[in-house]
């Protein structure tokens, strides 16, 4: 599986993960983006621990290999989600626009992405569900502000209307794009360095998986 | 615009050695104050499923079966996480079984119909997304061990 022997037209291999509460509509914005397909609302199920896409694009003209890693919001499933923050260079938190609650409950997102992962990922807030207008319970502008505040980049959607989706997407790939030094393995990289075990026990757990041929893209 | 199937996530990706000892200690430590909680047997077993060794997985499956008649409200993951064990060991009669049983309730669930497409070629291949994927210099120095820790043993 290493890579080195194909050279020139290798695409930049980018890690994405989506995370919010449950039912906000994680995996419809995947399915949208990724098949530009909606199930009906009664059809869709919640995830189970985690789910993943591979999608290739073309951002500034550069061949992007995307892996998204759709994660389920249920609580009972936070152990194994944690575990694929590793490596993430860009975040997708989502909420949805007519659930007051899941937008409350972004403070504690952004705490989880502080534990897990460099400040230099790429972030975006995603409003879900905008074609629910008549039953809106997050102001724009209010969650705009707060995107700001969280130094992410903001979009509202809906998955199942398509706007803003391939948007949202585009957004944190071209963002990942301007920032080398997160894709590009000849610059300084940025990974959260040791320091904040609240257990205690400190191991570096990124060797194993760096060897593997790829650490970095292979552009 | 393309996208790639079928997949299966959490058949591909390990926990490291650290990782999974986490989810162990916390198990055993319940186990011998006389009460495990649903949610560390769930924790472990979902680790060991995941591992490469096949005692491991043969123990995650157990355990998985455990819970599935102890708790009807974890079910679907149980027949998720059991059809994606059995799959694993190369069991693809019984990885069929226990799927088809989660889409006999979910009937669209994507996760089950793409791992019934693994199933059905019939391949336990290694890595097939594979570590390439995953790439990016973000990737260095992430503490998981520290997460797991907070969420593993978080009442
Ligand atoms: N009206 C409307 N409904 C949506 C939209 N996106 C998702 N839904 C519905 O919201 C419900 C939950 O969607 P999911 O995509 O499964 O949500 P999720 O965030 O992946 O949930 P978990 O997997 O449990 O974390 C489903 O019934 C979807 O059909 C949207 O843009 N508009
Ligand atoms: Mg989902």
């Amino acid at each position: 599986m290493a890579p080195a022997a194909t050279k020139p037209p290798t695409p930049i291999n980018c890690k994405l993960l989506l995370i919010g509460n449950s039912s906000v509509g994680k995996s419809s914005l995947l399915l949208r983006f990724s098949d530009e397909q909606w199930l009906p609302e009664d059809e869709s199920s919640a995830t189970i621990g985690v789910d993943f896409r591979v999608h290739k694009m073309e951002v500034k003209g550069k061949k992007v290999k995307l892996s998204i890693w759709d994660t389920a919001g249920q609580e009972r499933f936070r152990t194994i989600t944690s575990s694929y923050y590793r490596g993430a260079q860009g975040i997708i938190l989502v909420y949805d626009v007519s659930n007051r609650e899941s937008f409350d409950a972004l403070p504690r997102w952004f705490s989880e992405l502080e534990t897990y992962v460099s400040d230099k990922v790429v972030k975006i807030l995603v409003g879900n569900k905008v074609d629910k207008e008549f039953s809106r319970q997050v102001p724009t502008a209010e969650a705009e502000a707060f995107a700001k505040r969280m130094n992410s980049l903001f979009v509202e959607a809906s998955a199942k209307t398509a706007v803003g989706v391939k948007e949202a997407f585009t957004e944190v790939v071209e963002r990942i794009m301007d920032i080398p030094e997160l894709w590009d393995s000849t610059t300084p990289g940025v990974g959260k360095s040791s320091g904040q075990m609240p257990g205690g026990t400190n191991v570096n757990l990124a060797q194993e998986n760096e060897q593997e041929g790829s650490g970095g893209c292979s552009c | 615009m393309t996208s790639e199937l079928p997949y299966a996530a959490d058949a591909e990706v390990s926990l490291s050695y650290d990782e999974l000892e986490v989810l162990r200690i916390q198990y055993q430590k319940e186990l011998s104050q006389g009460y495990v909680t649903v949610q560390t047997k769930f924790n472990y077993a979902w680790g060991l499923v995941k591992a490469p060794i096949r005692e491991h997985q043969v123990e995650g499956v157990r355990l998985l079966q455990e819970i599935y008649r102890a708790e009807p409200t974890r079910r679907r993951e149980c027949l998720y996480y059991l059809a994606l064990g059995h799959f694993k060991m190369g069991n693809f009669d019984e990885a069929k079984k226990f799927n088809a049983l989660l889409m006999e309730k979910e009937p669209t669930n994507m996760q089950a119909l793409s791992l019934a497409q693994l199933i059905d070629k019939g391949v336990a291949h290694e890595g097939y997304i594979g570590m390439a994927l995953v790439g990016g210099a973000a990737a260095i120095g992430t503490l998981l061990v520290a997460g797991l820790i907070r969420r593993a043993t978080r009442k």
